[in-house]
């Protein structure tokens, strides 16, 4: 082991004060880029030379940059020939252009580290144990405001320097918040952005808030229907945003029914709604409890976890999608308590077939995936990052993400007696997880450590105790995680966004808010229903899209409603529903609706599909899409889903016409069917003159299709 | 009803088709990005024009016709022949002078060894993939410059997923966007296919399916029919402009919405979606009955040839980026003009592939050379790997019959022209047997690195996966010396 000999001697010469490669030279590598992703941090390094990402492993930088190429980067009589200096100031041909300047400090540290024999250090002192920043929050009171930031680090030995200019500033806003190379922030719109600080795998994060500065603002309360809007309106008040107040009926009506149950209302339903003389708050309360008590509902969230948990026929055969659909379907609507569920897909053994949850081991059948997928989906964290390396922007290590495989790696998946079935089981032999560099067993390890000691087995029943640490009340992630997804599912975004990127360094934009809901959902034992049930009662929820002077700006701390686009089933389903026609996918029984399909396999590559529809390959909500395209506009113009839908021979126009209906009644049914409210005069009025224009039922149908293609048809708002 | 302002009052015809576009194209599309991200892109076009001033070629191009032959067609009986070399090498085809001096092509290639003034011939393209390599894995280095992540024992691939790198054309739609109404990426005339695999490393993966190619998954060597870009029987130009003036209107009457979602671009696609079903631009240019007779005939009688043709067609409609794959399955029979001549190597080539392609290819070079569409358009024809200069011998774990030739990544050719690359050029040579580079070799990398630079899109830029996580657009070197 010749390397370490060496590495241990330079470590005994290097004294505090000489240059050493941890204190003094990684940070200079980083900082000037060549431990980048796309430079020499890349997997496979660049043009042979490979230092590790963005420096997680300096011993591996060190050992690269003086054994590769025999040595040949170091010139130790002449250190300015060095490659390692002629590179970077081009002095050679360098691919990845000038790094520093000859005249510059970074020069000149490596030369004098050169000189004095490319020392390592001492990780006992030279590694960086803290970084800390000043201020440690930046409040302008002003765009336009600018301030300097300033970060220190204490080594291992207790010393300390400023690190402003080699540690990495980012802005997770930055036209909000810009950040430029010598650490001064420039605030530049009102709002909040964070900054995210790194140095020498330490991070810390700045959170920036840029007032506005309009004077006369008078904080008119509005009513607060539950704790959500208390803690909402705290957060506004602070900052200069006053809430827009609760939408109107008919706009509730559409935006709760499209979330709870993925449908449209009918346009007998929005008449009752409206026409409902109780007082609105308690109607809305009573259209929210019928529902979730609706088939819809079990339909529409059953969609949901089909993404979350890749229920498709590609991983589990037609039959076992079915089944997996039929347990996740049954499980929603029993309102079965989510840690229970969680609980039952993590232990689940034996036939694909008599135990549906045992197909969550199914999709991912490796140990690896199996855990990525459990960490994203149950505890919105990311560790796919630190397969390879160090999670680049958390505390998360490669040896962590090893032990948390370590939970999946005996369970073994055989063909069973039927045709497609796959019995579940616990491997006896053979099943431990190694780690890819040295092939050492890697016990299986909580990703935090459990809040009551517990004995983790090392032997094949294993997963029980991830399943135990993972669904208690006490993990801080678990009940955080699903109670911010939900939240999203309401409001277009999550108080941590994206919700399944959690981490330090992606802070959510109103802690106290999340910790109330967590609270709120551990309090009622897991039971999703109530959780949505507070979120649609509130008023944040309720909130009207329309913006008054102080709050339009706004689109981060749920002052107002956002409009959203229509997921792709909802949009299928709205239109059928809309013009009265009957769903027509193939392979399924008639009157099957898009959120009724078994999985992506039905009506493969046509309109589904087109809108977003995720493929359920991942666990990512990122694979579903909602935003807007050519090829979808040019099949919502031209395509047959709408056109065929209002000149269905049994449709909606149909039927109004051969009914021999008034104009005016013609009208208000399709502008209830599309837009679940009535039309205003004006509306009516021009609708009314335009069906005089021409054949009835030809100009009732271009009526119809005009409504489908209106923004306020393809928005939920 | 409301007024379309500019709008004069109808004629007994009804308006005509230019005062329809004008409606969608402005009164619907009058909706811009907000001026911040408008500003955002200029400053970045402005930074790399800065980091490429002055560089040959940078920039050149506005379109790309990539002709992909997929199944991997033989170099060293078509591009790159080597009579000098063994028997079980050399093979059964003669070389012939081209219009390069000092350069000889396969004898079944005579129309192209007559147009080779018009190109580069690049013949020492080159990669080692990892492990074992078939068709769909290479093709989809070849196409979106990363390996695959997941390879089977065999080489076979998983089917497109949204976490795969997105293909050149998908890139090259979302960096170099059209502000006219067409179709942005068209692939003629079916998608990339080996076995059951269709589409892997032809789609947008991460960028999501707004960038994946409008396929057109018909043979233009026989009538098209284009649903989805024709008006519908039941609804002619008037009705639809009577649609989209009842939409104007309802939009109009929720203000407050339109100005929430002032960003989202729901205008500007449907202006253009519009726009391009009434205009017919990109129908009227698959339709190759309006080209002669004559011209038909000298692009070839075949799917192939008409593609090509078509290819040409949507160019001049002013189409980004077509991609003209090799009809036949990459692995399918060689009989049947696959590529993969495993089984049989000489005949078909003689008899079946080269025909078509030297006609096909040598036809579109001339013809967009007398008009004048070479200077914009760079036309790239490639495969996803060579073949074997050894007869008989096994690369892929396929059985060859002893005058068949297996997979090759390690040395093969592509020919490349217009948007300023040398004319009568040939780049790189290959050793004695055509199984290496010599010199000068082309990593498929930087042959992407190098399309998307005569683009004047940045290859070193970075771009984000499905996981938000930064990746280089391309990890090749710009070959600027290919370049005039």
């Amino acid at each position: 082991m010749r390397p370490l000999l060496i590495l241990a001697s330079l470590a005994v010469v290097a004294s505090a004060q000489n240059v050493t490669f941890l204190r003094d030279v990684a940070p200079i590598l980083n900082k000037a880029g060549c431990t980048s992703g796309p430079c020499h941090g890349a997997a496979k390094g660049k043009n042979g030379f490979k230092l590790s990402l963005r420096g997680y492993d300096p011993q591996y930088d060190y050992e690269a940059l003086l054994y590769d190429l025999s040595g040949r980067r170091f010139n130790r009589s002449e250190p300015k020939r060095s490659l390692m200096l002629a590179k970077p100031v081009m002095q050679v041909a360098h691919g990845g252009g000038l790094r520093f300047e000859q005249t510059s400090e970074y020069y000149k540290t490596i030369e004098r580290w050169i000189a004095q024999g490319v020392p390592y250090g001492d990780p006992a002192k030279d590694t960086v144990a803290a970084i800390e920043v000043e201020p440690k929050e930046l409040a302008m009171p002003k765009p336009g405001e600018s301030a300097q930031v300033k970060v220190m680090a204490r080594f291992a030995d207790g010393q300390t320097r400023d690190v402003t200019k080699e540690a990495t500033i980012e802005s997770n806003v930055p036209d909000l918040a810009k950040v430029d190379a010598s650490a001064k922030v420039d605030g530049l719109r009102i709002g909040e952005a964070t900054l995210l600080v790194r140095y020498q795998g330490k991070f810390s994060t700045i959170p920036v808030t840029i007032l506005n500065p309009k004077t006369g603002f008078v904080w008119k309360p509005l009513p607060q229907h539950s704790y959500i809007d208390q803690h909402i309106d705290a957060k506004l008040q602070k900052l200069k945003l006053q809430p827009s107040p609760v939408t109107d009926d008919a706009s509730f009506l559409r935006r709760v029914t499209l979330d709870l149950s993925g449908a449209l209302p009918t346009p007998d339903e929005v008449r009752a709604f409206l026409a409902d003389p109780a007082p609105q708050r308690l109607k809305r309360s009573r259209k929210i409890d019928k529902l979730i008590a609706s088939p819809a509902y079990a339909d529409q969230w059953t969609v949901k976890w089909g993404d979350l948990l890749q229920s498709s026929r590609k991983f589990l055969g037609e039959k076992g999608t079915y089944g997996f659909r039929e347990w996740i379907h049954s499980s929603i609507a029993a309102n079965k308590p989510y840690d229970k569920m969680v609980r039952e897909l993590l232990t689940s053994r034996g036939s694909s077939y008599d135990d549906p949850a045992a197909n969550y081991f199914r999709t991912t059948r490796e140990p690896k995936p199996t855990m990525e997928k459990t960490t994203q989906v149950f505890l919105g964290v990311r560790m796919v990052c630190a397969q390879c390396h160090d999670h680049p922007f958390e505390k998360w290590t490669q040896n962590q993400y090893y032990q948390m495989s370590a939970f999946f790696s005996a369970v073994g998946l055989r063909p069973g007696y039927e045709v497609g079935e796959e019995i579940i089981y616990d491997q006896r032999a053979d099943y431990e997880m190694k780690h890819p560099k040295d092939s050492r067993v890697m016990a299986p390890e909580f990703l935090i450590a459990s809040a009551t000691p517990v004995k983790i087995p090392t032997d094949q029943r294993r997963r029980d105790a991830l399943a135990d640490w993972l669904v208690s009340k006490q993990n801080p992630f678990f009940a955080k995680a699903i109670a911010n997804r939900v939240w999203s599912y309401f409001f277009g975004k999550g108080i941590i966004d994206p919700v399944d990127d959690i981490r330090a360094s992606n802070p959510p934009v109103n802690p106290q808010l999340l910790e109330a809901l967590t609270k709120d959902l551990i309090d009622h034992n897991f039971d999703l229903q109530h959780l949505m049930r507070t979120i649609v009662n509130s008023r944040a929820y309720q909130a009207s899209f329309l913006t008054n002077e102080w709050n339009t700006g706004d689109a981060e701390n749920f002052s107002h409603a956002i409009p959203r686009r229509l997921s792709s089933e909802q949009l299928a389903d709205a239109v059928t529903m809309a013009a009265g026609a009957k769903p027509n996918f193939p392979e399924v029984p008639e009157d099957t609706s898009a959120s009724q399909l078994p999985d992506p396999h039905v009506g493969k590559d046509g309109f589904l599909d087109l809108f977003g529809r995720p493929n359920r390959e991942s666990a990512c909500e990122c694979e579903r899409r909602t935003d807007f395209s050519l090829p979808q506009a040019l099949n919502l113009v031209n395509g047959t889903t709408i056109s065929d839908a209002v000149a269905d021979p049994k449709g909606r126009v149909a039927k109004l016409v051969l009914a021999g209906k008034a104009d005016q009644a013609i009208i208000e049914d399709l502008y209830l069917a599309t837009l679940s409210r009535f039309p205003t005069k004006q509306e009516a009025d021009n609708g009314i003159k335009y069906l005089a224009g021409g054949a009835r039922a030809t100009r009732a149908q271009d009526l119809l299709w005009a409504l489908l293609n209106s923004k306020g048809f393809l928005y939920s708002y | 009803m409301l007024n379309i302002p500019g709008y004069s009052a109808r004629t007994c015809e009804g308006p005509t088709r230019r005062e329809l576009m004008r409606i969608g194209s402005l009164g619907l599309a009058g909706l811009h990005l907000p001026g911040f991200f408008m500003s955002q892109k200029a400053a970045l076009a402005n930074e790399v024009a800065k980091k490429y001033a002055g560089a040959r070629g940078f920039g050149n191009a506005k379109n790309v016709i990539m002709i992909f032959l997929q199944g991997g067609p033989s170099h060293i009986d078509i591009w790159d022949p080597k009579p000098d070399a063994p028997s079980n090498i050399r093979g059964e085809f003669k070389p012939i002078k081209t219009k390069i001096p000092g350069t000889f092509i396969g004898e079944h290639m005579p129309m192209m060894a007559n147009t080779m003034d018009k190109v580069t011939l690049i013949r020492s393209m080159s990669y080692t993939p990892n492990g074992l390599f078939n068709h769909t894995a290479a093709i989809y280095q070849m196409l979106t410059g990363y390996p695959p992540d997941k390879v089977s024992p065999s080489g076979q691939l998983e089917p497109p997923n949204a976490a795969d790198f997105p293909t050149a054309g998908s890139h090259v739609s979302k960096l170099k966007p059209l502000t006219d109404a067409m179709l942005p990426f068209i692939e003629l005339p079916r998608p990339l296919q080996e076995s059951g695999i269709i589409g892997k490393g032809g789609a947008a993966g991460f960028l999501g399916k707004a960038y994946d190619p409008y396929r057109l998954y018909q043979d233009p060597a026989e009538k098209v029919t284009l649903e989805d870009l024709s008006l519908r029987k039941e609804i002619p130009a008037n009705r639809l402009k009577d649609r989209f003036d009842l939409l104007k209107g309802i939009n109009g009457s929720m203000p407050e919405l339109e100005k929430a979602l002032n960003a989202s671009a729901v205008d500007e696609y449907y202006g253009k979606a519009y726009d391009l079903v009434l205009s017919g631009k990109a129908r009227d240019a698959m339709d190759l009955s309006k080209e002669t007779a004559a011209m038909r005939e000298r692009y070839g009688q075949h799917t192939f040839g008409q593609s090509v043709l078509m290819a040409r067609r949507l160019i001049e409609a002013g189409t980004r980026f077509v991609q003209v794959n090799w009809p036949s399955v990459a692995n399918g029979d060689p009989e049947k003009t696959a590529w993969d001549t495993h089984a049989a190597n000489f005949g078909p080539l003689k008899n079946l592939h080269c025909p078509k392609l030297d006609r096909a290819l040598s036809a579109l070079l001339q013809d967009m050379d007398e008009r004048g569409l070479l200077k914009e358009t760079l036309v790239v024809a490639v495969g996803e790997f060579g073949r074997s200069p050894r007869m008989g011998l096994s690369t892929s774990g396929n059985v060859n019959s002893p005058d068949g030739r297996d997979h090759w990544p390690y040395c093969y050719s592509s020919v490349i022209a217009g948007a300023g690359i040398a004319r009568g050029m040939q780049y790189g040579e290959s050793d004695a047997t055509a199984s290496s580079p010599k010199e000068k070799p082309v990593h498929p990398n930087d042959l992407l690195a190098t399309i998307y630079y005569a683009l004047g899109i940045d290859p070193e830029m970075e771009i984000r996966n499905h996981l938000n996580q930064p990746r280089e657009l391309v990890k090749g070197k710009i070959v600027s010396d290919l370049f005039a």
